[in-house]
């Protein structure tokens, strides 16, 4: 297949590739202070990306997403802390446990539809923080302490390995079979089954990467803060964030989730230095405006308003 | 291990307790089912309007030295300006014509309130400052026995309850009521009927948020210092574990489901902790909804 | 080897309810079969209970012989039976071809490929004569045609018996017999059974070979369309115990 070809069919996904490509190459000579910087706004892509497989795949939205990152984090902290293991086989055990507890929650909250299934989430990320809190092993709602060191080239490799994974994978469950089921899920569950698709599986399927990955991310998180606390690892603004960015890059498409991040990550970057806490009003206005006016978020308005751009951004 | 009869008073004191908070607990949650059940939204920023209504409270009470218990029709005059407003401004754009509520309307509202809930907590976290406040308030206790039970309690949860009847008697027994809930069952066959459909849905939503933030006030009563612009994060899933236990739309639901989480809570504390106690509460959900047959489990 | 699907006395309730008591009624792959009935006397039920969208309350569904009544939707569709919706579901935001693509991926035909299902979805609006409107995105289509793409999606899941239910329906006189003739040529072209529910007595006395008619939820005759209008029961259900005094 000639090169040019290849990047005409899927301009999207080779754009985000070398925005990655870039950044790895860069990586050794960016200063500490952007590197910082950079890894907290990967991590946040990784989250929106994460929340993609299952909010802006199907359209189930999942108000406790916070739950794969907290255990994640907890998991993480507890074959760190407690086995000794190196802090990357951490994020693995993070990830598995996330891919474990999807499998788990998704097999009886996915049954539920619209709302309900958006409360069952809500409900089971806020019990599974208070019983987090009382488990001796976890740090009896104390946490985990551990002192690793500063060692922001390692983290930024392991979050640009974890979301460059994401890009794929959502490239190619996006593209062919799986890509036409999940459209028809997300359009009428219903009909989409009246036609053969085994819905229940698709949906699992998707919300178990999308378990996996935001356990990945939750290990790195507090990987890069040298401990677990119970608060901040189930902290529901993690759940409410990755939504948000979801909604406002563009649910269900490739590009729309890092759009969204840079635009929830911003406020959140500026306003640390203002007023803390006030990212969220901004960031709580532009979903409300979002999903009113724009309920297809930026890709989606760009795709709509900007002809040329149809044939190039997804 | 504690003496029986230690762990049997506990027991009843833990009861009481659970019916009283219960009570107000159905006055939130009645806020929520019935924009629920009226106009098919999930209220996220339902919290945040207890929240709002017990620092409607709170500064009544502190600046012109309000009784908590007479706050409340005043929250409830704001309630329902905030109602009337919050229909017109974010669900009016999306309900507006449409003969039934789709799942994806549902969905744009349930992610637009989201926003919203996210928007006012934190901003009142910067116009309140995040600390814990409350109204000092103690309207003595009866005993009964060994028990001592606080007046203030009683009140809030009698007033709960009459303020459930009275909506129930509005939604039964009036031109409005019959309204509403024919507006709530079909909106063409309403429409027939000559309701005006955007009057129907604004008012039952100016009703709902006035009736919530009556609770909020109530609230300040039974936590004396549980004022904070972040307390809507317990409020609202709480509502939706009751509103769903209830049955959307069934107001007399709510006090089942109201009641039933006040005990779990109050009485569950004693044996597995709060923590424990809550989480039992929040995951009532899962089962319930599973049970349920058509309609919410498919 | 042909396939059959039967209802074998199948009894549903919804609360209080009975939309079907004690019905049976069978298709064979080839045969068009007939299914009329007042407005709600449980047509409509009757396909969701054989396509696995709900389960009898009493009663077994048997394809080819091993009973399906249980068996989600999905896995009948696998299985060689595909039903339409009286109200049709097209998904809105896909186009027409996509919408035919996503049956052709899923059904029991098991293309895995994207790109060979979109050929077979081709092939498929061309039978239908849909092809003009393969780009168009479903939410623009008229009623009329979204009944014609609910046909072709069903088809696409390469079934080999369909439940229509009032593909029919709302259709000018002309336009009927434009219907029909594109009906009958495809099913001759693909050799499918066919369960057809119509309100509309021509259409349906026109196509199949056999009729079952039920009110109330009730099966109340069953036969050839000849046998069928002169049914006493028949032409009470459907004009009223006058019309029936006077016809015998
Ligand atoms: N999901 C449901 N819940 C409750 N009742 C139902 C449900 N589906 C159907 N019914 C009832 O079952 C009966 C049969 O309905 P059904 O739709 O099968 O009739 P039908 O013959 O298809 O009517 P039509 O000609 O109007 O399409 C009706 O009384 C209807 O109200
Ligand atoms: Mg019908």
């Amino acid at each position: 297949m000639n090169f040019g070809r290849l990047l005409r069919s899927a301009p999207t996904l080779w754009g985000l590739a070398g925005f990655l490509v870039v950044l790895a190459v860069w990586g050794p000579w960016i200063p500490t202070f952007v590197l910082t910087l950079l890894i907290n706004l990967l991590l946040f892509a990784s989250l929106a990306y994460s929340m993609n497989f299952i909010a802006g795949l199907t359209g189930y939205v999942s108000f406790g997403h916070v739950v794969f990152m907290g255990t994640g984090a907890y998991a993480w902290g507890y074959v760190v802390g407690t086995f000794g293991w190196h802090p990357l086989a951490g994020i693995v055990a993070g990830a598995a446990v996330g891919l474990v507890l999807a499998l788990g929650i998704g097999s009886v909250a996915l049954r539920f539809r619209g709302v309900y299934f958006a409360i069952a989430t809500l409900v089971t990320a806020l019990a599974a923080r208070n019983i987090i809190l009382v488990i001796p092993a976890l740090g009896d709602g104390q946490g985990i302490i551990l002192n690793l060191g500063f060692e922001p080239l390692t983290w930024f490799y392991t979050i640009w390995v974890i979301l460059g994974i994401q890009v794929g994978l959502t490239y190619w469950v996006t593209h062919g079979r799986i890509g036409y089921g999940l459209r028809a899920i997300k359009s009428d569950e219903d009909a989409a089954k009246a036609l053969g698709v085994d819905a229940a599986r698709l949906k699992l399927f998707v919300f178990a990467f999308s378990g996996l990955f935001a356990g990945a991310a939750g290990a790195l998180n507090v990987w890069t803060l040298s401990g677990v606390f119970p608060e901040p690892a189930f902290d529901l603004l993690f759940s409410l964030q990755m939504l948000a960015m979801v909604i406002i890059g563009g649910m269900g498409t490739l590009l729309g989730p890092l759009l969204g991040a840079v635009a929830v990550y911003l406020p959140h970057n500026y306003f640390l230095t203002v007023a803390v806490g006030a990212e969220f009003i901004v960031i709580g206005i532009l979903v409300t405006f979002f999903a009113l006016v724009v309920p297809q978020g930026i890709v989606g308005a760009l795709r709509r308003y900007v002809p040329t751009l149809r044939g190039i951004i997804e | 291990m504690a003496d029986a009869s230690v762990i049997v008073a506990q027991v009843i004191f833990g009861l009481i307790r659970g019916i009283l908070l219960g009570c107000v607990f159905a006055l939130i949650a009645l806020g929520l089912n019935l924009v629920w059940g009226i106009a098919k939204v999930v209220n996220i920023a339902h919290g945040e309007l207890v929240m709002l209504g017990a620092y409607g409270a709170y500064f009544l009470n502190l600046f012109l030295g309000f009784n908590p218990l007479l706050t409340a029709p005043i929250d409830a005059a704001l309630g329902l300006a905030a109602g009337l407003g919050f229909y017109f401004a974010i669900l009016h754009r999306e309900l507006r014509g449409k003969e039934a509520i789709t799942l994806q309307s549902e969905m744009v509202t349930l992610v637009a309130t989201f926003g919203l809930s996210l928007a006012i907590s934190n901003l009142a976290n910067i116009a309140f400052t995040g600390n814990f406040v409350g109204i000092p308030f103690d309207a003595g206790s009866i005993e009964i026995g060994f028990l001592q039970i606080p007046l203030a309690g009683i009140y809030v949860a009698v007033l709960s309850v009459v303020i459930i009847s009275l909506t129930h008697v509005l939604l039964n027994r009036t031109y409005l009521g019959n309204a509403i809930r024919a507006y709530s069952q079909d909106i063409p066959a309403a429409k027939l009927m000559g309701i005006n459909p955007t009057a129907v849905a604004a008012i039952g939503t100016g009703l709902a948020f006035a009736v919530t933030m009556a609770g909020g006030a109530f609230l300040t009563t039974l936590f004396p210092t549980g004022i904070n612009p972040y307390m809507g994060a317990l409020y609202a899933p709480i509502s939706y574990v009751i509103v769903v236990l209830g049955g959307p739309g069934r107001m007399w639901g709510s006090l089942v489901g109201g009641l039933t989480l006040g005990i779990v809570i109050d009485v569950g504390q004693i044996f597995l902790g709060v923590e424990i106690a809550y989480a039992v509460a929040f995951l009532l959900l899962i089962p319930v909804l599973l049970l349920r047959p058509e309609g919410i489990l498919r | 080897m042909t396939i059959t699907i039967a209802a074998v006395e199948v009894h549903k309730r919804f609360g209080g309810v009975l939309a079907l008591r004690d019905v049976s009624i069978s298709v064979a792959e080839g045969q068009v079969v007939g299914l009329i009935g007042p407005n709600g006397s449980g047509k409509s039920t009757l396909l969701n209970v054989m396509a696995g969208v709900e389960r009898p309350t009493a009663g077994r569904v048997v394809l080819d012989g091993k009973r399906v009544d249980g068996l989600p939707a999905h896995r009948i569709v696998e299985r060689g039976v595909a039903k339409t919706h009286q109200i049709p579901r097209p998904f809105l935001g896909m186009t027409t071809e996509d919408n035919v693509t996503v049956a052709a991926l899923y059904g029991s035909w098991k293309v895995r490929d994207a790109g060979a299902a979109r050929e077979q979805a081709r092939k498929v609006l061309n039978l239908i004569g849909l092809d003009g409107q393969a780009d168009a995105l479903a939410a623009s289509l008229t009623v009329q045609t979204r009944k014609r793409l609910e046909f072709g999606r069903a088809i696409a899941t390469g079934a080999r018996i369909l439940l229509l239910d009032e593909i029919f329906a709302g259709l000018s006189p002309d336009e009927l017999r434009e219907a029909i003739r594109l009906f009958t040529h495809v099913q001759e072209e693909i050799g499918f059974g066919a369960l057809v529910v119509e309100h509309v007595m021509p259409a349906v006395l026109t196509i199949s070979e056999h009729v079952v008619v039920i009110e109330e939820g009730r099966k109340i005759a069953a036969g050839t369309p000849s046998e069928v209008v002169r049914d006493p029961n028949v032409i009470e259900a459907y004009l009223g115990t006058e019309a029936a005094r006077a016809a015998t």
